[in-house]
């Protein structure tokens, strides 16, 4: 093991092409996850013809670097503008935009970076010393342990909704999976709710209902006179203060680094957990960076006597959680040949077009190979701090634009975002009859992140339910007889008991408030 | 020119179709971007390149799914809505089961199909897709009833080997170089290749005939035009494609990804298409096919229950809020309305227009009006317009190649 190593450190500080690759990479990573609308898997995918003329290490190496940028990316429109720039970002996108508003958005985003690497590269360090061994953990899961994994990841979001009633997130929940309901149903092999008219077949996509749901809607949502001029959440001061305080010099963003270190002082567990979380539920196949934010959101959430700093806190979790989720991703696919996910999937084809064909003998006929994709995955989460850093600085600059100019551009964007998915004018409609559904569930006080996991999870849940009782012959019995199915279907319950014991509560309190 | 692939970025033909809209560039000078238009099992992607202007811009990789949606009733779009231009590949139905498998031959499985207590569960795709008609045809060669097994529907051969590797279910049906990684891993055993003589990519695995049950069938990829693209376009397009998927460029990635390469010119493929399309006709119009895998809850059960529930919290949530008095957040500042649907108003001329005036005259518009109806002075306005339209253009569509509507401008 130690010689494979050590050749692997020297193959990489001998190419100096290959911090090139490495910067480029991060730059362009953080360029596509900046745009709304525009994935990981979509900058990753755009990259596929190119990889043809790297050797596998710089096709890997760029890969590993253009996902970490573009995971992390995704927080500075979600902060700054309110609009998810990947899905991984959706799970905090209300309560980082609130954050921005009351003048914190250069902390978050300061947090966010430097959580993003400690992710990263404690995810690295995981599949390193422990890559083996985890993926016989996910062949334990069939679909029956995954539809308790997506009941655990729903039930999550109503937990977490910030400041409303538990009744309304599970409202705006249940909306979103109706909508999510919408279309060709793969598992049934029929149409629903399509009404004979074709774009409705692929249903509602999520990326651009994101888009609108978030982005237009908050623009809906400032088209008032007093918005405008900028007197009722004009960022003060101190926005334009924080701001600087990142910007000042570039690269060690001393706001943030002092909650960062308050972070290793007195929530080392915090951090351990959402790593730990985000590889184990990355490297199951079907779950991903998504789900594992969202989860960590809702463990991370803590009532104490600063909410401002807890927030931020559980945005770190969520971060940290959504970064490591990348390193589990690799550890199937390095494995078995089975992607983690969109990403690897694309991976492994990169791998295969090299002649490098991933499976257990990796390990052996390539070990150099692998101790570097290891070791790239270190590096490529050292060269996004400065990246990072310099990225908000100057996303810091743009915000300071007056609302009356940065408003039609943000439509721009959205309208662009949204039809750069799948070059389809039907999801330009789709974010536009968003933008409108989110600003009026906004203004009656539905949350809105709800909405998105239910459209995302919602199709897969029922498909995991319809597998599940086919596969035992219709018993319900056969939902939880095995082990891992029934341990997470306890867990499931325990979540719903302590949503029903909060909606209960709030009720109570509502009606003392009254008598 | 773009292309159309009907499944998302990332899966087998995606990967085909990313590495030959690489070389067409390089061959034909011109950009070639792939649109990954996904959904309805294929039935999304066939129908849009099928339905696209004819003017020999936008080509179509499609794949065995065009010679099934219409057998089933899914969409009208059939083999003669395309003009073939070159077939690429052909990969074979294989029998996958998992080390441990007390199964070692296909007659050993056959017999535990025929005596099993409870059903075997089989999977590879959704029900009714590729894989599930090549498990139903061997079952019927071998002489058992299609229903003698539980068909899993799952959304692809990965989910499905996972599935398997899992213990959830005993059979995968799915081509080789799918579950290629797997296999030579010694993670899973291959009991069979449905094909008339064995796959050079794993010539230690027998045929189905070789194990006497006749049965072969596979599912291919191709590169089709929309009918009535001029025939002049049509002849240089196709000389173009076939240069390239004979080449050895091609055939080397092809063999590296593991997909057996099996070029045929328009003509060939075109009586490929239709001997395809009788065949596949014979066995989903079997009587047995149709009712198979009825899946345990309807697809409206779940529309349904959740519709059930939201009504009734959202009852909940209403009468406990009006009986508890809650105070509803009050909007501090009231979006004006004028505003509002001015807003509305132009996003919607824009929604129409987009398509037939281009990404820069519709977006440049777009945005004026905006700028103008936010009282922001014409001059910040024109230079707005001028400048980050272009750019947004040229970086996604020049820089990051995804197409843009290039409308009446052409840009």
């Amino acid at each position: 093991m130690p010689e494979g190593l050590i050749q692997a450190a020297g193959d990489i500080a001998g190419r100096p092409d290959l911090w090139l690759i490495l910067f480029a990479a991060a730059c362009y990573g953080i360029f596509v996850g900046t745009i709304p609308g525009l994935t990981a898997t979509m900058a990753v995918a755009l990259f596929v013809p190119v990889a043809y003329w790297l050797d596998p290490l710089a096709a890997i190496t760029a890969i590993v670097a253009i996902v970490a940028c573009a995971i992390f990316a995704g927080d500075l429109p979600t902060v700054y503008l309110r609009i998810p720039g990947t899905p991984a970002s959706a799970a905090y996108a209300d309560q980082a935009y609130r954050l921005h508003q009351r003048g914190l958005g250069g902390r978050v985003l300061g947090v966010s970076l430097l959580c993003s690497v400690t992710g990263g590269i404690l995810g690295a360090i995981v599949l390193m010393l422990l890559g083996g061994q985890l993926a016989n953990v996910a062949r334990w899961f069939s679909v029956t342990e995954y539809l308790w994994l997506y009941v655990i990841g729903l039930s999550c979001a109503v937990l977490v909704s910030p400041g409303t009633a538990r009744w309304k997130a599970l409202v705006s929940l249940l909306i979103g999976w109706l909508l999510a309901s919408v279309g060709w149903s793969a598992v049934h092999g029929v149409p629903r709710f399509a009404f004979g008219y074709a774009p409705l077949y692929q249903g509602i996509s999520f990326i651009p209902a994101m888009i609108g749901l978030f982005g237009l809607s908050e623009v809906f949502a400032n088209l008032s006179r007093d918005a405008l001029d900028g007197q009722a959440d004009q960022p003060a001061s101190s926005e334009t203060e924080a701001v600087g305080e990142a910007a000042n010099a570039d690269g060690t963003v001393t706001g943030p680094w002092r909650d960062f270190v308050w972070r290793l002082k007195h929530r080392p567990g915090g951090i351990a957990r959402s790593s730990g979380l985000g590889v184990l539920i990355g490297m199951l196949p079907g779950a991903g960076a998504d789900i594992a934010s969202w989860v960590s959101f809702a463990m991370g959430k803590r009532r104490g006597d600063d909410p401002d700093s807890d927030t931020v806190q559980a945005i770190g979790d969520a971060t940290t959680a959504n970064s490591s989720a990348l390193a589990g991703g690799w550890i199937p696919a390095l494995v078995f040949g089975i992607p983690g996910d969109s990403v690897t999937a694309i991976v492994i084809g990169v791998l295969l077009m090299k002649n490098v064909t991933p499976g257990p003998a990796i390990f052996e006929d390539q070990s150099a190979l692998v101790y570097s994709i290891y070791l790239v995955f270190l590096c490529a989460n050292l060269v996004m701090l400065p990246v990072g850093a310099i990225a908000i600085a100057f996303a810091g600059r743009l915000v300071r634009i007056p609302k009356r100019v940065l408003l039609p551009v943000i439509v721009l964007f959205c309208v662009t975002g949204a039809y750069a998915l799948n070059a389809s004018l039907f999801d330009v409609v789709v974010m536009t009859a968003m933008g409108l559904a989110g600003f009026l569930l906004n203004r009656f006080g539905f949350p809105l992140g709800p909405v998105v996991l239910g459209l995302i999870l919602g199709s897969p849940l029922e498909e995991r339910l319809v597998q599940a009782l086919t596969a035992s012959g219709g018993r319900l019995t056969g939902l939880v007889d095995r082990p891992i199915a029934a341990v997470l279907a306890c867990v499931a319950a325990a979540v719903w008991l302590r949503i029903f014991q909060v909606m209960i509560r709030e009720s109570r309190a509502a009606k003392w408030s009254n008598g | 020119v773009t292309l159309i692939c009907p499944w998302s970025a990332g899966g087998g033909t995606d990967r085909v179709a990313r590495q030959l809209a690489a070389q067409l560039k390089d061959e034909l000078d011109v950009p070639v971007n792939v649109v990954n238009a996904t959904g309805g099992g294929g039935a999304i992607g066939h129908s849009r390149g099928a339905l696209a202007r004819p003017d020999g811009y936008t080509l179509t990789m499609a794949t065995v799914e065009l010679n099934m949606l219409h057998w089933r009733g899914i969409c009208p779009i059939t083999p003669d809505d395309f003009r073939p231009l070159a077939k690429l590949n052909q990969d074979s139905a294989a029998v996958f089961v998992r080390r441990d498998s007390a199964w070692q031959t296909l007659s050993d499985l056959r017999a535990a199909v025929d005596e099993a207590a409870s059903p075997v569960r089989a999977s590879g795709t959704a029900s009714g897709g590729i894989w599930h008609i090549a498990w139903v045809g061997w079952l019927q060669a071998a002489g058992l009833p299609a229903d003698a097994t539980t068909w899993v529907s799952m959304s692809g051969a990965a989910p499905s080997l996972q599935e398997l590797m899992a213990g959830g279910i005993d059979v995968v049906c799915c081509s080789l170089p799918e579950a290629g990684t797997l296999l030579q891993a010694g993670e899973i055993r291959c009991l069979g290749l449905m094909s008339e003589r064995r796959s050079p990519a794993a010539p230690e695995v027998p045929t189905c005939s070789e194990q006497g049950i006749d049965w072969s069938m596979g599912g291919w990829r191709g590169l089709v035009y929309p009918r009535g693209v001029p025939e002049q376009r049509v002849a240089r397009m196709e000389q173009a494609v076939l240069e390239i998927a004979r080449g050895e460029r091609f055939a080397g990635f092809m063999q590296a990804s593991g997909f057996q390469r099996d070029v045929a010119d328009g003509r060939q493929f075109a009586a490929f298409l239709d001997r395809m399309d009788s065949d596949f006709g014979d066995i989903l119009q079997q009587p047995a096919m149709k009712q198979q895998a009825l899946p345990p809850i309807g697809a409206y059960w779940m529309p349904a229950a959740c519709g059930a529930l939201l009504v009734s919290i959202a009852g909940f949530g209403w009468i406990t809020s009006r009986s508890g008095g809650e105070v509803e957040p009050a909007e501090p500042s009231g979006t004006d309305g004028k505003l509002l649907s001015g807003v509305l108003a132009s996003l919607l001329g824009f929604l129409m227009l987009y398509e037939s005036l281009g990404y820069v005259l519709s977006c440049g518009l777009l945005l004026a009006v905006l700028l103008t109806l936010l009282k922001v002075r014409w001059p910040v306005t024109a230079l707005l317009v001028c400048v980050l339209v272009p750019t947004t253009y040229q970086v996604f569509s020049g820089l990051l190649g995804v197409p843009l509507p290039w409308g009446v401008l052409g840009w």
